[in-house]
């Protein structure tokens, strides 16, 4: 696990040491690195089609528009069930199923050609976690209010989670993950962690609690990290993708439970 | 001490004090034997109220019997203690979790001088440190989110023999020579684990309370020569070997998170075999002062961390490292004025520090995270008056190598960096002048007083403390490097008494 908590309380107390501390932005020399090719793709236990898309990366002090790649031929494979669906390009770079259905406990494999290489990646759906519902933490910062989740870890297995928020059908540009391994069969209650203002009175807040297996798990914790919490980090490095041929990103097969509540 | 001036009540309700003290006491027992007694006591504390506490704190007592056989032989036998402990304490809605970590030190020395004739002065002894490690315990209540950790407490000895002659050779050539043969035992109780190369358990072995676990037998020899030229001028050719057991993981921006390990079955003490060269020479009767050397280090035997490292409650932090070697080279000049109302130095470095390891940067060399290009240091002090003394203290040296990002791609939405290579970005280089003013209040022969008034970071030099990549608040459709700084100015007002 990553101790979400204690990462959001250490953000808290970087908060009050700005008290005596000041910021500026500043704009160093980056390392030059040429594009590099990112897959993101997921199957899920709720309703398809499901969707993959391909990228390219981009400078860091550019825009935050990533080029979709066209051209692939991309198929998802239910392992379990023998089925292959593949996906039809339906806009730049966004690939979309057909007929595949998610299923817990299933095996799914991604394969994805273009320009004569080939990306592939395999991931197991877990089974579900019920999220019990959400509440909310009016933390001590000035407009500063986080979703708070509480459900049941299963002591049975090893698990991977990932929260995602969406605030007024709008999804927050932000994510989370947490594992079991200092929480194991533990009841949880924990703060996702949002920006200051990015909920307010009377929004209606649906957090996701998105069961992963551990291969997309490691990929979604480093990029976490590297996202959210890279100043503190001992070796920075580029997460580790799930997704074997040489390209960022990862696939996961995951099942999603969901609450909505509005912020009084 | 600077919460008073906080206008948030949040921070007003929090603690931030440290204090230090010093004891020293000797006797003299009769002609031959002395004791020396001293004690040193130091407590950091931080803490928001219901929120976040944390106090550090640092004790060392030494106790040390002087001996004299006779008026060739004297002996020194010293017991020392030392600890070092942290405490974190966090409360975050239900859940809470408290943290302790200490190192603690039990060391003996017996050190013997010897005048053999008046050409050769031997010194040699034995010592011998037991290093207790308690890397941490973390206890949350049975409402929290999380299990309790208990991480294992290391254990291992450290002992030394040695024999060194300092050998006026002709009455301008000084040669010193000596050898240290130590050897570092882990020991157990607990399970040592080894490590694949992905970071999984390979095999794990169970030892029993003192039991060696693994031994490590390094010879240290050195010899340095020195030769005066003249009544003014000197040069040294050196070479020597040094073995070091505590291990410095620095974090690659956050020193505050550096961790220290110590030597274990993964772990192998690392070796510094070191050539150095230089010449000296006063000016002025002595007046100025002036050196310049010339260094290379074969190091061996270096740790670095993975890539995406993860040190959070990590009882398995040796899975994620890695091992290999390194070299050190450098050029150093000192100068300095010794006498009269005004005196101080300047220092400069150049230097390069890298390592070669494999599984970082394709196993070519890199630089350290320490690695500084230059580095001065300008240091002067003014005698103005019998009461008053006024200083100036400058440095400045290049920033850190860091691993910065150079490409970006999206993950659910958020920018998340693309890093090429390790270490080849640099901090902004570091900065800062302190001055001071100490004014002696009382002076007697048995009782003194001061005032010193000083100012760190005198022109506010905005130095980094950290260095982030993040988007940009204002416009989500950028990504900015934010850089923060801890302290300004600071100014600052002591009195020191000494009976």
């Amino acid at each position: 696990m990553k101790m979400k908590n204690i990462k959001s309380i250490i953000t808290l107390i970087a908060l009050t040491i700005a008290v005596y501390s000041c910021t500026k932005t500043i704009e160093p020399p980056l390392v030059n690195s040429p594009p590099q090719l990112v897959i993101e793709g997921a199957v899920s236990d709720t309703a398809g089609p499901y969707h993959v898309t391909i990228s390219k990366s981009v400078d860091f002090y550019a825009d935050n528009t990533y080029p979709g790649v066209s051209g692939a031929t991309v198929t998802i494979t239910d392992q379990t069930a023998g089925v292959n669906d593949v996906l039809t390009e339906t806009s730049t770079g966004n690939y979309t199923t057909h007929s595949i259905v998610g299923k817990p406990g299933s095996t799914y494999q991604l394969t994805v050609l273009l320009d004569g290489k080939t990306y592939t990646s395999t991931s197991t759906m877990p089974y579900p976690v019920a999220l019990d519902s959400i509440t909310f933490d009016y933390t001590i910062v000035k407009n500063l209010i986080q979703p708070v989740v509480h459900f049941q870890d299963p002591a049975a297995y090893t698990n991977y989670y990932k929260f995602s928020v969406q605030v007024n059908g709008v999804k927050v540009k932000r994510f989370q993950t947490f594992d079991d391994r200092l929480s194991n069969g533990k009841y949880i209650n924990t703060d996702v962690v949002l920006d200051t203002g990015a909920i307010k009175k009377n929004d209606l807040v649906n957090v996701s609690l998105v069961a992963t297996d551990k291969g997309a798990n490691t990929f979604l914790s480093e990029a976490e990290n590297i996202a959210f919490y890279n100043s503190d980090q001992a070796a920075p490095a580029t997460p580790t993708s799930n997704i074997t041929g040489g390209c960022l990103g990862y696939f996961s097969a995951q099942t999603v439970s969901s609450k909505k509540k509005i912020l009084k | 001490m600077f919460t008073g001036f906080a206008k948030d009540t949040t921070v007003k309700h929090s603690k931030l004090y440290f204090y230090d003290l010093n004891l020293k006491a000797n006797y003299q027992i009769d002609d031959n034997n002395k004791i020396f007694l001293s004690g040193y006591f130091g407590k950091d504390v931080m803490s928001i109220k219901d929120l976040f506490g944390l106090d550090y704190g640092n004790m060392t007592g030494t106790l040390r019997l002087n001996h004299i056989f006779s008026g060739k032989l004297f002996s020194n036998t010293s017991l020392i203690y030392s600890k070092y402990n942290y405490n974190v304490h966090i409360l975050d809605n239900s859940n809470d979790v408290k943290v302790t970590s200490a190192i603690k030190d039990f060391h003996f020395k017996q050190d013997f001088n010897y005048y053999l004739n008046t050409a050769n002065k031997l010194s040699f002894g034995f010592e011998s440190t037991f290093h207790l490690t308690q890397p941490g315990n973390a206890v949350s209540s049975e409402a929290s989110s999380y299990n309790d950790i208990s991480l294992q407490n290391k254990h291992s000895v450290e002992s030394a023999l040695y024999l060194s002659d300092e050998w006026n050779a002709s009455n301008k050539l000084k040669i010193t020579y000596g050898l240290r043969l130590s050897e570092l035992n882990v020991l157990g109780p607990g399970t040592f684990y080894t490590y694949d190369q992905n970071g999984n358990k390979a095999d794990s072995s169970h030892y029993n309370s003192g039991q060696i676990v693994k031994s490590y037998f390094t010879p240290e020899p050195r010899i340095a020569a020195s030769y005066q030229l003249n009544e003014q001028s000197s040069v040294k050719l050196s070479y020597d070997r040094n073995v070091q057991n505590i291990h410095l993981l620095s974090n690659s921006s956050f020193s505050s998170t550096s961790v220290y390990l110590p030597s274990s079955n993964n772990i192998k003490p690392e070796i510094a075999d070191q050539i150095s060269t230089g010449y000296y020479r006063t000016f002025h009767q002595g007046a100025y002062e002036f050196s310049t050397e010339l260094y290379y280090k074969k190091l061996q035997n270096q740790i670095d961390y993975k890539n995406g490292a993860d040190l959070i409650g990590n009882e398995n932090i040796e899975a994620d490292l890695l091992y290999g070697d390194g070299r050190a080279y450098g050029w150093e000049t000192f100068f300095k004025k010794k006498t009269g109302r005004f005196t101080g130095w300047l220092s400069y470095t150049l230097s390069r520090t890298e390592r070669k390891i494999a599984g970082i940067n394709d196993g070519n060399y890199y630089p350290a995270t320490q690695d500084q290009t230059h580095h001065i240091s300008l240091v002067g002090m003014y005698q103005a008056s019998k009461k008053w003394t006024f200083s100036a203290d400058f440095v400045y040296n290049t920033g850190n190598a860091v691993t910065w990002p150079s490409q970006k791609f999206s993950v659910d939405g958020a920018p998340v960096y693309y890093y090429s290579e390790r270490n080849s970005s640099r901090m902004p280089a570091y900065q800062r002048l302190d001055l001071g003013a100490t004014l002696i209040a009382k002076k007697t022969a048995k009782y003194e007083s001061s005032w010193t008034f000083s100012l760190y970071n005198a022109y506010g030099q905005a130095n980094p403390y950290t260095i982030e990549f993040q988007t940009d608040p204002k416009n989500t459709n950028k990504t900015q490097v934010l850089q923060t700084t801890l302290f300004k100015t600071v100014p600052a007002v002591t009195y020191n008494f000494k009976f």
